[in-house]
């Protein structure tokens, strides 16, 4: 499991021991994390437990072990102030037949304690942040499934919640809609005082949007913290990207002391004991003296999907 | 309007306004009977409902033109001394049963399926919504309209006998007649909002529940129909069958309102129904603990039923 984040975030949910069951099956098993402020990814395969932590906090399903609290409120004993500061989007295709955009939008506003004409004002607000503002009078059941995706976020949005639950919400898009749908998520949960948890099991959607990530496989956690850190390699090899290959630059960085972890055509994976400042110089020191051309130098990261799997297994 | 030049204000603003923590039923009434008043058949039903009281209409001012004009031999004054007035709204009653019917299909048994099928549900309870809060809206935006197509028609017909025959005894023969009618107007809402849920959570589509409420409404009325043939076999009152006539959906309600009223019923034009006097009203307490059991039933029922995600029990 990797290590906290050096920067401490005011966790959103703390979640201990936290067991909930399906009859025999078991969905998440002595889960403990705290999850901080901020847009976090929760992460996993299909049937990991994603849905089920989230309609845990949502107070859907009663845990057969353990506690959670949302905003330090207990997800069993007060569930109704929880949902009143969270909004859900939730997975599956959901509308309240015969309404229109606007009319679903208020009446969730409604629900959630928002006296009518306020409730109407905001779900005009939302409706036009979430791309909706031409459609709004158009009964739901005609929307295509972009735009129900966005509709959903919608009525999640429409309270003002403190905390938004995504689950899968780039599910069934369209390359454009999955974007628009991403830059959505992004600009809502920065910068916004709200914080977001997005469910996925798509690593370029948490990737994208996400500065933290809780890994779930099998019911358990896997890994959480940001996702640099999921993401750094052991021993802080750094990348150097080159115009062109150039042998001699990779042989005098080895006789400078340089394993050479893996090198293509023109970008090589190097690793040396010294700071980041130190190899930066004996780097451009290599150059100079063999003619390469540097043109990128960064601490080597692994991508997300290969971090991945090495937690999940 | 270019995108990088909106005219609408594409921004986000966080909502910092009141979020009131009291019940969640009113809004969810509201919008069943908002959902309801939209449909143009509801109101035609409505207005269809009370077709007795608009044939009573004519006939009483008919009676009461030709006793205007005739010597004070003709028929038309016994024709309103003999008249009961309770009976008459009886009897609207009773014909109007099979518009509340429909207008409980319409209206009623979609309302827990339909949120079924479009998984409606997630979106009430991730709000601070309870079930209790859902169920009693659904319930309460049902009978309001319900009671609305019952009331409406019945009052205005009060109004114009009250205003037009007042000399008939409207008023005077029995004095607590309008809050009799008071009585008697949230039986069938009541009964159909309550049975209506009750079958609405068993499905997830609101034409199954409708049919499977429409089925039991008219197995119950052949029944009854069997039973008052058997009662016209035998020339008259029998107890068995005088008590099964009430053993359906509409006889329920009809047999409640005889017992509210205090009148076993009369057809204004004598005789009827093969000439046998309608059936004597039932006992009233069983018959209202029968009339309450299916109702809490129901409903218990239903709130059994409803919830946001799919449970496994243990």
């Amino acid at each position: 499991m990797h290590s906290a984040s050096t920067v401490t975030l005011m966790p959103v949910c703390e979640i201990r021991n936290l067991t909930v069951n399906y009859g025999r099956f078991v969905a998440l098993k002595d889960f403990s994390v705290d999850i901080p402020e901020g847009c976090v990814g929760l992460l996993g395969p299909n049937g990991a437990g994603k849905t089920t932590l989230l309609k845990t906090i949502m107070g859907f399903l009663t845990p057969a072990a353990g506690s959670a609290t949302v905003v330090g409120k207990d997800v069993v004993r007060d569930s109704l102030e929880i949902r009143q500061i969270v909004g859900l989007m939730p997975e599956q295709d959901c509308h309240i037949p015969g309404l229109s955009a606007v009319s679903f939008v208020s009446f969730a506003g409604e629900l959630a304690g928002m006296p009518p004409a306020q409730a109407l004002r905001r779900s005009h607000e939302v409706l036009e942040y979430c791309g909706l503002g031409e459609a709004r009078y158009r009964s739901v059941e005609t929307y295509s499934t972009g735009m129900k995706q966005r509709i959903k976020l919608a009525q999640a949005l429409v309270h003002g919640p403190k905390l938004l639950l995504l689950d899968e919400p780039t599910n069934g898009l369209d390359p454009a809609g999955r974007e628009q749908m991403l830059d959505l998520i992004k600009s809502v949960s920065h910068g916004k005082g709200i914080n977001v948890i997005v469910s996925s099991h798509l690593l370029p959607d948490i990737e994208r949007v996400c500065d933290q990530v809780i890994v779930v496989a099998g019911g358990t956690l896997r890994s959480s913290g940001p996702m640099k850190d999921l993401k750094k390699i052991q021993g802080r090899p750094v990348d150097v990207e080159l115009r062109e290959q150039n042998n001699e630059f990779i042989e005098v960085l080895r006789k400078k002391g340089f394993e050479v972890i893996s090198a293509a055509t023109y970008r090589c994976r190097l690793q040396a004991p010294g700071t980041p400042e130190e190899l930066c110089h004996q780097i451009i020191q290599a150059a100079t003296e063999t003619g390469a051309q540097v043109r990128g130098f960064q601490m080597a990261e692994r991508s997300l999907e290969e971090a991945f799997m090495e937690v999940i297994q | 309007m270019s995108p990088a030049n909106p005219i609408a204000d594409l921004t986000y603003r966080n909502y910092d306004g009141p979020l009131e923590s009291g019940y969640r039923w009113w809004p969810v009434a509201k919008m069943t009977m908002r959902m309801a008043i939209k449909k143009k058949s509801f109101w035609w039903l409505g207005i269809f409902s009370g077709w007795w009281y608009f044939v009573l209409s004519i006939v009483f001012y008919v009676w009461d033109v030709l006793a205007a004009n005739a010597s004070p031999n003709t028929p038309a004054p016994n024709f309103f001394k003999t008249l009961i007035w309770k009976d008459q709204f009886l009897a609207a009653f009773s014909e109007s049963q099979l518009f509340l019917l429909l207008i409980a299909l319409l209206i009623g048994v979609g309302a827990i399926a339909n949120d079924n099928k479009t998984n409606a549900l997630l979106i009430y309870f991730s709000k601070p919504c309870t079930k209790a809060d859902y169920l009693i809206g659904k319930w309460v935006g049902i009978f309001l309209c319900l009671l609305g197509v019952v009331a409406a028609p019945t009052i205005l017909f009060f109004m114009y006998c009250a205003l037009s025959y007042r000399q008939y005894g409207i008023l005077s023969d029995d004095p607590w007649l309008i809050l009799k009618l008071f009585l008697v107007f949230p039986i069938a809402p009541a009964f159909h909002a309550s049975v209506a849920l009750g079958i609405s959570s068993l499905f997830d589509q609101g034409r199954l529940a409708g049919a499977v409420y429409a089925g039991l409404y008219f197995i119950g009325l052949i029944f009854t129909k069997a039973i008052e043939g058997i009662r016209f076999a035998n020339g008259g009152s029998q107890p068995f069958a005088d008590t099964a006539f009430y053993f359906s959906i509409d006889g329920l309600q009809i047999g409640l309102a005889k017992d509210v009223l205090h009148t076993s019923g009369s057809n204004i034009f004598g005789g009827g129904r093969g000439m046998l006097p309608p059936p004597s009203a039932p006992h009233f307490l069983p018959f209202a603990m029968v009339y309450l059991v299916i109702c809490a039933a129901s409903l218990l029922l239903a709130y059994s039923r409803i919830r946001a995600v799919e449970v496994i029990g243990s």
